[in-house]
């Protein structure tokens, strides 16, 4: 009885807790569709004296934002696709092949995972810049800006996740080796034993990769801000910047972007909450 | 003669053995092929910038000339006052923002870890903050914090207290910043803090009740001492995590007011890509990197204790 009444307790104090959580989501949506009038008067009300949903549409056009849609999209699509063929295939290898130096080349792999890229920010810059006959440069990289304001630019950094390999390792080591002598004697070479074997059974671990990845890129503002400077190559996440920028905020505009740039990461979370959840957890306990 | 027979012929079958083992082992040269790819992206993007750290950091480098000035930019960080400032602040976030976030995240993870109703929408609404981008975040609570309109002032105004200046007041600055930063990650905590305590055998909770112990005890014998693996994780990944914080900073006050919320991170960015001051930036990112270097070092020296305490 007793432990009834605590539990009826602890869900109402929950309850308070989580609604404190989303109450800046509820903030975000009510001004989003305010006017700025009704923002700036001094009594508060939590619902709008007038919904304009015109806000949205005049956020979307300050500034070019299906291209910013398109670029977020596409740095997403692509990066999430190569980081996810590239740590498949290298967290195969390094599980189950055999070859010389093995371990040493993935101990360095692992040097990946624990610099911090804010720490090799600087110099990949400078990498992306000089880069040999790309974007006009010379086969010293001079003369030309690189992979600076260019689509690989932004992906070609983030393909290369040593936690990924990492992860695709952990998992394959646990799959039983008869499977491997099976695939031999059926015939299959090791790449295919991949592609026909290890890479179908591996879907939940694709789905928990892409998850982490998707988040991480959708979300990542730092190194767009730093190699683009163009506002074409903006992903959604610096164009929303742009309203802070302005000498007086148009809070019901910054709110109505915000609002369209979060909302389809949330959406994809509540679909496929469990592999967000599994991606964490893997991370966090076996990592 | 019969017993010597046997052993010799076992001899020669392990020798055997060991032959093919040996060449098998390094038969799979195309192991090498299929790791290229990644080893190429990973050479060029990550292990090459490191290196080049290094070596910037003891250049002059600012885009157009470069000499070599030795340590001349790490004895310079130390007059810095910037650099100072920003090493004091990187400090106090962490301190508050790790402590709070582990703190919180445990009690959440306690009360959402049985049961109880409505208990996904509870666990959802703490992780969803997770998947919201730091930009995003930080212009949800940029208009919260707003002083003449902002919510949170407004609420204060109801009670009759006079609303604050909040991210442009130098004594509150940090404090806001740290907050938002909770919030998102509260729930990632969480998460990890409830996988920790749903490996926690049950048998060992009844065996306890039996015993007559109370939950004070349970807690302070079963589930802390088990749940120190986790916590260890936590706090090393919250300390790196919280060194490397920027985009807050960038986006809430842009280091401001009076410098009060720059860190090591955005003195890095202010001096590598607004002076374009490469190597000085690139020094401070080794004194990062240093630090980030220690932490994860300790790690794997402590990292392993606890795990002998695994019952399960």
């Amino acid at each position: 009885m007793k432990n009834k009444t605590f539990k009826r307790m602890l869900a109402v104090m929950m309850l308070v807790l989580s609604i404190f959580m989303l109450f800046p989501y509820f903030l975000m949506l009510i001004t989003s569709v305010k006017t700025m009038g009704d923002i700036q008067s001094p009594s508060f009300t939590f619902i709008p004296r007038e919904v304009v949903f015109l806000n949205y549409i005049e956020a979307m056009s300050r500034g070019d934002w299906p291209r910013y849609f398109g670029n977020s999209i596409y740095v997403t699509v692509i990066t999430v696709l190569a980081s996810l063929m590239l740590n498949s295939i290298t967290g195969y290898a390094f599980a189950r092949l055999r070859f010389k130096g093995r371990d040493v080349l993935f101990i360095i792999a692992l040097i990946g995972l624990m610099v911090p890229r804010q720490v090799t920010m600087l110099p990949l810059f400078i990498v992306l810049k000089n880069f040999p006959l790309v974007g006009g440069n010379s086969i010293l990289g001079q003369g030309g800006h690189g992979f600076i304001n260019s689509y690989a630019g932004m992906i070609l950094p983030y393909v290369a996740g040593s936690f990924g390999v990492f992860l695709f390792r952990q998992f394959y080591l646990n799959f039983p080796r008869s499977l491997d002598d099976a695939a031999r004697i059926d015939g299959l070479g090791r790449v295919k034993t991949f592609i026909y074997i290890y890479a179908p059974l591996s879907k939940p671990i694709f789905a928990t990769l892409a998850a982490l990845k998707t988040t991480q890129t959708w979300t990542e503002f730092t190194w767009p801000l730093i190699i683009t400077s163009k506002d074409h190559m903006k992903t959604v996440q610096l164009a929303l910047t742009m309203f802070r920028n302005e000498t007086e905020i148009q809070w019901n505009l910054l709110m109505a972007a915000t609002t369209v740039i979060t909302l389809p990461l949330i959406i994809v979370f509540l679909c496929a909450q469990k592999y967000f959840i599994q991606g964490i957890v893997t991370s966090g306990i076996k990592g | 003669m019969k017993i010597i027979n046997t052993s010799c012929f076992r001899e020669k079958l392990n020798r055997m053995i060991v032959k093919r083992q040996k060449k098998s082992i390094y038969s799979d040269n195309i192991g090498y092929l299929l790791i290229a790819p990644f080893y190429i992206f990973l050479v060029l993007f990550i292990l090459l910038p490191i290196l080049m750290n290094f070596f910037l950091s003891f250049t002059n480098y600012d885009m157009r000339s470069m000499d070599f000035i030795g340590l001349r930019n790490y004895i310079n960080l130390f007059d810095d006052e910037y650099f100072l400032i920003s090493l004091k602040n990187t400090f106090v976030y962490t301190f508050f923002r790790l402590l709070l976030a582990m703190v919180l995240g445990l009690c959440v993870a306690l009360a959402l870890k049985d049961k109880i109703f409505g208990l996904k929408f509870y666990r959802t609404s703490f992780f969803v903050p997770h998947v919201t981008s730091m930009v995003a975040a930080s212009m949800i609570w940029l208009w919260m914090f707003e002083p003449s309109h902002g919510i949170i002032n407004q609420a204060l105004g109801l009670f009759g207290i006079k609303g604050k200046l909040w991210l442009f007041d130098v004594r509150y600055a940090m404090g806001c910043i740290v907050t938002v930063s909770l919030w998102k990650v509260i729930g990632y905590n969480m998460v990890i803090y409830i996988a920790g305590l749903q490996s926690i055998p049950n048998y060992l909770y009844e065996a306890a009740t039996i015993d007559g112990a109370n939950a004070l005890k349970k807690f302070r014998h079963i589930t802390w001492p088990l749940l120190r693996p986790v916590t260890f994780f936590l706090f090393v990944t919250g300390l790196i995590e919280c060194f490397k914080v920027f985009e807050l900073v960038m986006i809430l006050t842009n280091g401001g007011p009076m410098n009060a919320t720059t860190t090591i991170v955005h003195q890095i960015y202010d001096r590598a890509f607004e002076d374009y001051y490469i190597g000085y930036g690139a020094a401070q990112a080794i004194v990062l990197l240093m630090i980030v270097a220690t932490i994860t070092i300790i790690n794997f020296k402590y990292g392993n204790q606890g795990h002998e305490l695994d019952v399960g």
